[in-house]
């Protein structure tokens, strides 16, 4: 179903940029043909025979992408192209090693992202389940309030501004933490410094998103919580007598865990998406950073395979995250629903 | 929020339901917090052009013109209390007073005096002199220091035969007298003389090395001689552009942050506002008919419904903000497009109950139409919750237009506070700790979203009561 779901997006897309994605695939063929005609004018060839082979080549070309066919049938190979991680040549950027395959400046990113990325959901799972226990713990005390009133503070908080100011904050005028990059240059030899420097790069990133977001996580798991303690099992438990601790873990939790990692799980993915903006704040090498470099060198290929990657990275997740559920939930039988 | 501004229209069963809602509202403190930062929101809105000293900021947020007798990355004026050393704030002298002098048919001299009470250690960045003239004439200005020291500073001819600004900025026009005064009392080698310095600096021999303030009454003469009969000058001002510079300082092109903040307001509600209202009443009335009609129309809804629910909605908004380089209006109907799928589950699962409630089959059974009870006996119920909705989607319908703006793809025609942030990250505010320029935008975004999320959580604890505490 997911991937259904992603082929349909695609098409989407490629209706939506069709025109784009045309005039800049027309630029690169004119260019390449144009390449390929200095070299032969170097060795002299008949000027006649070159405006000719112009001619035929760009045809050629065009031919080639389906430039000249009807709309819907460009828009059709635009998409079966996208779907095969065909995404053409970049315009202006290189990868890592210098290479334009769009595909590939994409993927070498993937990985730094997901590491950063998954560093913080767990940290931030951590975190903000305890404290979301906490909460309903002593639901309407002091600490549940305070703390309710920060989630609300930090709902409408950007994470990137937040970023930037512990950028300024942390980075230049304390400085203690390096202001961006995934590693120290020269990068360390040895690998064990290697993984020290990255984490003392990923520190302040980490650390960033994690105290935006443990908050609502920690809303969410009380409310959750807060709800399943109002149960009659719970009424039932505390009247056999069972301590309070075990009520709270043993039974409270358990049947708030599928539904506090899924709900976490989601928000996270929501969030995956706006903490794009954050890498290009902290100058980490990930997918997002990317667009933000895209954008300003307007490079429309790298965006669009971006895009496509992204969304596909997306549909992934939530697909896993319907398995997940079903799994720790028995009751909800999600499987067909992507 | 808005329980007592609904249309009074519809049944007095949903009044009453509001009315209900209104009264329960109030006993949640946080949710009345939010109410009250709303109106203030709204009510600088209203008053935008009181609150900030240039008026047409949100206009002409972009042309350099108007902001070029502000000082570049200034600080906000209240720093003063807090550092040891005072700074020049900003100020604008424009109540002059010429005596006029007629000398002849075609000259007529004007004399003014203004005082500068200067009681600061650090000088202000530059002098500006500036107006509106028509005709011909010289301009002098002649600076008498509190030690009795005189310097003339500025002597310049304009003449035009139609309306035009002239601008006298003295830290550039009066280099060669301040070089040759603060030479009689430092021999230095030192080549670039930094006017300002000298000119509020004590006459002694570190008066370039290291100039101390000198505190007093400053008097700027200003003779005008106009050499010819239909000369007019207009709007005549002296600006002493300060070290510090309003409430929340400058950028690095001179513009007031204070005011692009407070311009930027209305943007922020408007974007929000707009985009959550319109995006979840499509929602809602997308949910409700989904679940009204069941079978297959429901399920070919749901699968849409999943199409887009499953696209990474910044992600895109960036691509198609980067391709089509969006108007506001355009980038709210794009923000629309995406935003609707937010309450439709929720939506949809309620409709399924009240699809069930009597009153909605006793409404079948007399023949109403499906829009009638559609419309006239499921949405209503769902007002509530809709609000609450709302509420809660408009921190990220102004999240989202911050962060599109952030990477310079936002309208350049309005001033928003993402393009404040986005001109800061530009402008090396992060690295050069230029805090005024980054702090403010992000808190008042906070704010907002605070607001709404106010609201909103208020009212999502009366709709679930179940979350209430023990």
């Amino acid at each position: 179903m997911g991937i259904i779901i992603y082929v349909i997006i695609i098409f989407i897309y490629s209706f939506l940029f069709n025109t784009v994605m045309e005039e800049t695939l027309n630029g690169q063929i004119i260019e390449q043909v144009n390449g390929e005609m200095l070299k032969m004018s170097q060795v002299g060839t008949d000027p006649q025979y070159l405006l000719e082979y112009r001619e035929r080549r760009i045809r050629e070309l065009r031919d080639l992408y389906h430039l000249d066919d009807p709309l819907l049938s460009r828009v059709f190979w635009r998409a079966i192209d996208t779907l095969t991680f065909n995404y053409g040549k970049s315009t202006i950027m290189r990868s890592f090693k210098g290479e334009t395959d769009v595909i590939k400046i994409v993927v070498e990113r993937i990985p730094n992202t997901l590491i950063l990325f998954t560093t913080s959901i767990i940290l931030d799972i951590l975190l903000g389940v305890w404290l979301g226990i906490k909460k309903a713990q002593k639901a309407g005390g002091i600490m549940d309030k305070t703390t309710s009133i920060a989630t609300m503070a930090v709902y409408g908080l950007p994470s990137w501004w937040f970023g930037m100011v512990m950028i300024m904050l942390f980075a230049f005028s304390i400085p203690i933490f390096p202001s961006g990059g995934l590693s120290s240059v020269p990068p360390p030899e040895t690998f064990f410094a290697k993984f020290v420097d990255l984490l003392y790069h990923m520190a302040l990133p980490v650390i960033t998103l994690v105290f935006i977001g443990f908050w609502g996580r920690a809303y969410l798991t009380r409310n959750i919580v807060l709800g399943n303690l109002q149960e009659d099992f719970i009424m039932s438990a505390r009247a056999r007598g069972l301590p309070e601790r075990s009520v709270l873990y043993g039974h409270a939790l358990r049947t708030s865990a599928p539904p506090i990692l899924t709900m976490s799980l989601l928000s996270l993915l929501g969030s995956f998406s706006g903490a794009l903006i954050f890498e290009g704040i902290f100058s980490w090498p990930g997918m997002g950073n990317l667009y933000w470099a895209a954008v300003q060198q307007n490079d429309i290929p790298v965006l669009l395979g971006n895009l496509s990657i992204t969304t596909l990275i997306y549909i992934a997740g939530i697909v896993v995250l319907d398995l997940i559920y079903g799994f720790l939930d028995p009751r909800i039988k999600v499987g067909g629903k992507a | 929020m808005s329980a007592e501004k609904k249309p009074k229209k519809s049944s007095s069963r949903l009044k009453m339901q509001l009315v209900d809602f209104w009264n329960e509202f109030k006993q949640i403190k946080f949710g009345i917090i939010g109410i009250i930062f709303l109106v203030i929101a709204i009510l600088v809105t209203i008053f935008e052009s009181f609150l900030i000293p240039f008026p047409e900021a949100s206009t002409r947020w972009r042309d350099i013109t108007y902001w070029e007798d502000n000082p570049r990355n200034a600080p906000p004026a209240w720093i003063n209390w807090f550092s040891k050393k005072d700074y020049t704030p900003t100020t604008y002298i424009d109540d002059i007073n010429f005596e006029e002098n007629i000398m002849s048919p075609t000259m007529t001299l004007m004399t003014s005096v203004i005082e500068y009470d200067y009681r600061y250690d650090v000088p202000p960045i530059d002098l500006i002199y500036r107006g509106r003239y028509k005709g011909s004439f010289t301009l002098n200005i002649v600076l008498e220091r509190p030690d009795g020291n005189v310097l003339n500073l500025v002597n310049k001819n304009f003449s035009s035969p139609s309306w035009k600004d002239f601008r006298v900025a003295i830290g550039t026009e009066a280099k060669n007298p301040v070089q040759s005064f603060a030479k009689k009392y430092q021999n230095s080698s030192v080549q670039s003389v930094k006017v300002n310095n000298v000119l509020f600096a004590q006459a002694n021999e570190t008066i370039l090395s290291n100039p101390q303030p000198l505190k007093g009454t400053y008097k700027f003469k200003v003779n005008i001689i106009k050499t010819s009969a239909d000369t007019i000058i207009e709007e005549p001002k002296l600006v002493l552009s300060g070290a510090v510079s309003g409430i929340l300082g400058t950028d690095n092109a001179k513009r007031d942050i204070w005011s692009g903040l407070i311009a930027g307001t209305k943007w922020a509600l408007f974007i929000g506002l707009l985009t959550s209202a319109i995006s979840v009443t499509v929602g809602v009335i997308y949910g409700v008919v989904s679940a009204y009609y069941g079978g297959i129309v429901d399920s070919v809804m749901q699968r849409i419904w999943e199409i887009f629910a499953n696209i990474p909605l910044l992600p895109v908004l960036i691509v198609l903000a980067a391709i089509f380089k969006p108007s506001i209006w355009s980038l709210i109907i794009m923000m629309c497009l995406f935003f609707w799928v937010g309450p439709v589950k929720t939506v949809r699962s309620m409709a399924l109950q009240i699809k069930e409630e009597t009153y909605v089959e006793a409404a079948k059974a007399l023949g109403a139409s499906h829009a009638r009870i559609i419309f006239k006996h499921m949405v209503p119920i769902l007002i509530p919750y809709s609000f609450a909705s709302m509420a809660l989607n408009v921190p990220s319908a102004i999240l989202y237009e911050a962060s599109v703006s952030l990477l310079g793809l936002g309208d350049a025609t309005i001033v928003t506070w993402g393009q404040i942030l986005h001109d800061a990250m530009n402008g090396g505010a992060v690295t050069n700790g230029l805090w005024w320029w980054v702090v403010p935008p992000g808190i008042a975004i906070a704010l907002i979203g605070m607001t709404f999320a106010f609201i909103g959580f208020a009212m999502d604890t009366i709709l679930n009561p179940k979350l209430r505490t023990r």
